[in-house]
């Protein structure tokens, strides 16, 4: 009953603080906000084809002409002619995801057999510059392709004993583009789903990203109010005379510990409600699932709240300590970008950190459509996490106590 | 004199803060060098070689009529391939139930599953032939990445069928008979061919198609887990040089709560010479961070920020706009307790408007980059992206000025406000 | 202005806060090589008279002059010629002692071996000269006064302002500080010392001035002030029910000339207490009260203060 009491005075100090309502509540739905709105516009660009500048050098190109009717087929980019001089900037700026330039007499050497070199100006660390480099690469190929069946066909007939001229070599190349045109294999993609779902998972998005990832990340953070309670009554002379009334240290403990967890669940819980009505990740597709998700991060939060507050000498070292963890767990768990585009190594760490299970419970449940299943491993390790936090707290604070 | 005294005084304090300095020097590295970590599988073009695994369920329905080739075969042995990258793990599975379970399991990332008519499709040329692809909803890349190498089998595939029907065809047109010996020679000269360009266009020096970075003088294509890298670190440089100010701007309540302010203050000292003093130490602590952030990261990460007088400048402009707008956010507050928090939520939210968390990211809209304007972290943030760009001084001028002028006009505000609080 | 002969000189000096007057036209003069204490219960004024005095709180109007230095017109030389102790430690904790006392040498004007050789001699002073390379954090509550005190000497100032320096510390520490002003005094310096506390002041100084809302109510030596409550006797009395009884019954007795309550006793001043203190029995008898204890005392600033306000100087 007293830690009942204890919990209640902690969670009064916090709430009063008005700053508190920043960190817990405002910044994340600030933060939440505006990485959906990046991660949905990275993902879905304005114009769903990238512009791409076109310089031709290689004018009445028999080979030029075939790869620009190719790419003006083409679903991922539409061309646009700009010239050397403005390429770089358009690039430089975005304008333009790339610029592909072909040389004089491209068509003609390539026919003849020499090496010709296309210079394409792409920055490839944008999705932008990688698509549309993909895209052209792939057209080129296709170019080049119908250049050498054209060739083949040359010395085969050749070797026939019949004279290939340079317009034979280039009706043949034509022949080939135009082969080139019926689309060879086609793909049918699909999203898996759970089988019994009533509603379909909106896996595009982007908050399906961003909302449980900020969830994840300001429960670390959202800790600094609870461990300085702790930091504090140890400075001010709280603690021991806590200690000094017929309350036992477990008693003391789990007041506290629960203070902080009802605090990080409140937080998740309006978090996870603005998630739901503002942003349209429907958590509540399966509320009894995410609530268990929700139960054991925020156990698992309190409880590394404790331990901060028992390791902290200062206010500045819980501020440190709850930075670094947030920063730490964050980035390793999945919260910030997912784990997918990562290294192996890097994943593979990230894979045994409760902030990657509290996501993968989460993105079960938004993305996946799956039920209560299958968060009940993600909570289990949460809940490990959470026992392992706990025991190194309270060792510590015995110690010091 | 005095004013050096007060400024080293202060300098002294800061840094013998763990705190301070982790927060100065070790946060903005280790959250970079977190990203370099993670993305750097991320090398090349080609989706990478070091990727978390993909496991590919494929089950083959392939059931080619009369002569035709097992492709849906050839597919599963394509996939199973040494020559693959490490990260992709393919496994062929009995039926469609099965794969599909096992991507609800996460037991593997896409099914794919290889119709009847596969390789009758693909050597007909009558339809296109058809897969499907059965995704971990929230995978993307890996899943692009084996379409794409998909595609490039089936590229392969029929481009051999163009070359021997268009070879067949141009022959007869031409009048000269070939047989299938001729033809499969043919065939398999273009298969040499395509192999050959497959390696020149992914694996040499001098590809056909040769990728170029759009930068000033037109330098060669760099790794872009650089490009990344340096605008995430220009990102953390940024933020932290501004929590740094603000937090240095602090110790001005710090000694006001402590006493030590009114005791500067009967001292022969001149309350605005005091003043000076202490904000003097805020700029030095944020250029020296910047020096330091930018040299360990040149060093630990291979960052080439750019030409050392682009650099400069920029250092300096970000200095006196990070300890201008420190000066005026603390100027405003009554107490140390107060501060801290306000420091944190507003330094994050200017950051955030200025794009620091994006920093990696492309393809922002339009609106985000009209937001930025609005804050100095923004014009730094543009300022530090020409840098890495290879800009010359003249061309990150404006960056620079609006950066110093906000930086001059901030301090000014800030030090008119303090003075008036102390007078 | 500029007079040789004193080493404060204050006059008129008021501070207003808004509608408060803080201080209310306070003159006093304090002469060269003396200790002049200022005494009065808290929010008399002292605190806010020091600050002025320091520099640290503008006049509202009035002028004061540090060794004939005005505060107002020439703050830098007054400041120069001045050493203030703060009531609170005004250390920074993170610096070691021997870094404090450097620094605070430095803001008053002191350099290079000047600075190390007063910066070694106050440590040797203080007693913490195998300590100044800790930090001052790490030192214990006296050691920290010690050290405050010591940063205020390092320039040889003329005139020490001491702002109750021993409030909430315990009597070896007080007894320290109180022996440290007298040493200080006899080395020529002028103290000028603020307290709540009469037998500080009445141990220590040359001369008293008494405050009270703002305005000094009393000023001179010791025996001066004694003299102002002529023959009277201070009798402390405790009774067996509540004291506001005996009050109302003693306060109008002849030869009764002041009646205060101070917690539990009653606070009277009598002029001659053989025939006062028979017909205080008898007063309270009549009013149904009995008398349980009496303590005659002799005359002192409590009393003068209690003649002067009617108010005990600890209320």
């Amino acid at each position: 009953m007293r830690s009942i009491e204890l919990a209640f005075k902690d969670i009064k100090q916090i709430l009063r603080d008005k700053k508190s309502l920043l960190f817990l509540v405002l910044m994340p739905l600030v933060f939440t906000l505006f990485m959906g709105f990046a991660y949905g516009q990275m993902s879905q660009p304005e114009d769903p084809r990238l512009a791409v500048g076109w310089i031709n050098l290689d004018e009445g190109g028999t080979l030029s002409a075939a790869l620009r009717t190719d790419l003006e087929r083409s679903e991922v980019l539409r061309l646009e002619e700009t010239t050397p001089e403005q390429a770089g900037r358009l690039v430089q700026n975005g304008k333009l995801a790339a610029v592909l330039t072909i040389p004089d007499g491209f068509s003609q050497k390539t026919l003849d057999g020499e090496v010709i070199y296309l210079d394409l100006l792409a920055d490839r660390a944008t999705s932008s510059g990688s698509m549309a480099e993909q895209a052209i690469r792939a057209a080129v190929v296709r170019a080049l392709s119908a250049a050498e069946t054209a060739r083949l066909a040359a010395d085969l007939i050749r070797a026939g004993g019949s004279a290939v001229d340079a317009a034979a070599l280039r009706q043949a190349a034509k022949a080939a583009s135009r082969a080139w045109a019926a689309p060879a294999l086609g793909f049918t993609i699909e999203k898996a789903q759970a089988d019994n779902q009533t509603t379909a998972p909106a896996g595009d998005n982007p908050f399906n990203q961003a909302s449980p990832g900020m969830i994840v990340q300001f429960a670390v953070f959202g800790l600094i109010n609870s461990a300085m309670l702790l930091v504090l009554e140890r400075q001010n002379g709280c603690l021991p005379r806590l200690l000094t009334t017929s309350m036992s240290r477990a008693e003391v403990i789990a007041g506290h510990l629960l203070a902080m967890f009802a605090v990080s669940f409140l937080q998740g819980l309006i978090l996870v409600l603005a998630g739901q009505f503002a942003f349209e990740a429907d958590y509540l597709r399966q509320p009894l699932a995410t609530l268990i998700v929700l139960s054991a991060l925020a156990l698992w939060a309190a409880s590394l709240g404790m331990l901060i507050g028992t390791l902290a000498q200062g206010e500045d070292q819980v501020i440190l300590y709850a930075m670094a963890g947030m920063f730490l767990f964050s980035a390793l768990g999945g919260a910030w970008f997912p784990l997918e585009g990562v290294g192996r190594t890097f994943a593979a760490i990230g894979r045994w950190m409760p902030s990657a299970h509290a996501m993968t419970g989460f993105q079960n449940i938004l993305i996946r459509g799956q039920g209560i299943n299958s968060v009940l491993l993600p909570a289990a390790v949460l809940l490990a996490w959470a026992a392992g936090c706990f025991g190194l707290a309270v060792w510590r604070f015995k110690k010091e106590a | 004199m005095k004013i050096l005294d007060i400024a080293l005084k202060d300098l002294t304090q800061s840094f013998r803060s763990l705190f301070a300095v982790g927060m100065m020097f070790a946060a903005p590295l280790l959250i970079t060098g977190l990203i370099y970590f993670a993305f750097g599988g991320l090398a090349g073009g080609e989706g990478g070689n070091d990727l978390p695994d993909l496991n590919v369920a494929i089950v083959n329905h392939d059931r080619p009529t009369g002569d035709n080739p097992r492709l849906g075969e050839l597919l599963v042995d394509y996939l199973q391939e040494d020559s693959m990258p490490d990260w992709l793990v393919a496994r062929e599975m009995l039926d469609e139930t099965t794969a599909r379970a096992a991507v609800d399991r996460r037991e593997a990332g896409v099914a794919l599953i290889v119709p009847a008519d596969f390789s009758d499709a693909l050597l007909s040329a009558d339809h296109p032939a058809s897969l499907t692809l059965v995704q971990d909803p929230t995978l993307s890349i890996g899943p692009a990445v084996l379409a794409d190498l998909v595609r490039l089998f089936v590229d392969g595939i029929s481009g051999a069928r163009i070359a021997s029907e268009v070879i067949s065809e141009q022959a007869q047109q031409a009048g000269v008979a070939v047989n299938s010996a001729d033809l499969q020679g043919a065939t398999a000269a273009y298969a040499v061919w395509y192999a050959d360009l497959q390696r020149n266009l992914h694996h040499s020096g001098q590809p056909i198609l040769a990728v170029r970075r759009p930068a000033a003088g037109g330098q060669a294509s760099e790794d872009p887990i650089k490009t990344i890298l340096g605008a995430t670190m220009a990102g953390m440089v940024i933020f932290f040089n501004f929590f740094t100010g603000a937090s240095a701007a602090q110790s001005i309540l710090r000694e006001q709560e402590e006493g030590t302010l009114a005791r500067l203050f009967t001292t022969p000292v001149p309350r605005a010479l005091i003043l000076l003093g202490k904000f003097s130490a805020v700029f030095v602590m944020v250029l020296v961070q910047a020096a330091v952030l930018l040299a360990a990261s040149a060093l630990i990460f291979g960052i080439n920020w750019g030409r050392p007088a682009t650099v400069a400048l920029l250092a300096f402009s970000l200095s006196l706009a990070s300890t201008g707008f420190g000066i005026l956010l603390l100027s405003g507050m009554q107490s140390l307790r107060q501060s801290g928090p306000v420091i944190g939520g507003v330094i994050s939210g200017t950051g955030m408007m200025g794009g620091l968390f994006t920093a990696g990211m492309a393809n922002l809209p339009k609106a985000f980059n009209t937001v930025t304007l609005l804050v100095p972290q923004g014009w730094a943030m543009r300022g530090w992206k020409l840098a890495l760009a290879g800009a010359a001084p003249a061309e990150v001028l404006l960056p620079v000025l609006v950066l110093a002028g906000m930086g001059l006009a901030f301090f000014a505000t800030g030090a008119a406000l303090f003075r008036r609080r102390l007078a | 202005m500029k007079t040789e002969a004193n080493a404060i000189e204050v006059n008129g000096l008021r501070k207003n806060f808004g509608k408060l007057e803080a201080v209310r036209g306070v003159s006093f003069t304090v002469q060269p090589g003396e200790i002049f204490s200022l005494l009065g219960p808290n929010g008399a004024g002292k605190s806010t008279t020091i600050s002025m005095l320091a520099g640290l709180l503008e006049p509202t109007a009035g002028e004061a002059a540090i060794s004939g230095y005005s505060v107002r017109s020439n703050p830098t030389a007054a400041k120069t010629a001045l050493g203030v102790v703060p009531q609170d430690i005004a250390l920074y904790p993170d610096l070691s002692a021997y870094e404090n006392l450097m620094f605070w040498g430095k803001m008053y004007g002191l350099r290079g071996v000047e600075l190390r050789r007063r910066a070694a001699e106050i440590l040797e002073m203080t007693g913490l000269a195998d300590r100044q390379k800790d930090r001052i954090g790490t030192f214990s509550g006296g050691m920290k006064r010690r050290v405050n005190i010591g940063a205020a000497l390092l320039h040889h100032p003329r005139v020490v302002i001491m702002d109750e320096p021993t409030v909430g510390i315990d009597p070896q520490s007080r007894r320290h500080i109180l022996d440290s002003v007298k040493a200080l005094n006899r080395q020529g310096m002028t103290v000028l010392y603020t307290t709540h506390y009469m037998e500080e002041a009445e141990e220590l100084s040359d001369h008293i001035a008494i405050m009270d809302h703002g305005q000094i109510i009393a000023s001179g030596t010791y025996a001066e002030l004694i003299r102002l409550i002529g023959e009277q006797t201070r009798m402390d009395l405790t009774v067996n029910a509540d004291p506001d009884i005996a009050v109302r019954a003693w306060e109008n007795l002849p030869g009764v000339s002041k009646v205060s309550r101070e917690n539990g006793a009653i606070q009277t001043l009598v002029q001659d207490s053989n025939a006062a203190l028979p017909r205080l029995f008898e007063a309270a008898s009549q009013a149904g009260v009995r008398i349980t204890g009496v303590n005659i005392r002799e005359p002192n600033l409590e009393a003068v203060f209690l003649h002067l306000t009617g108010r005990a100087l600890r209320d």
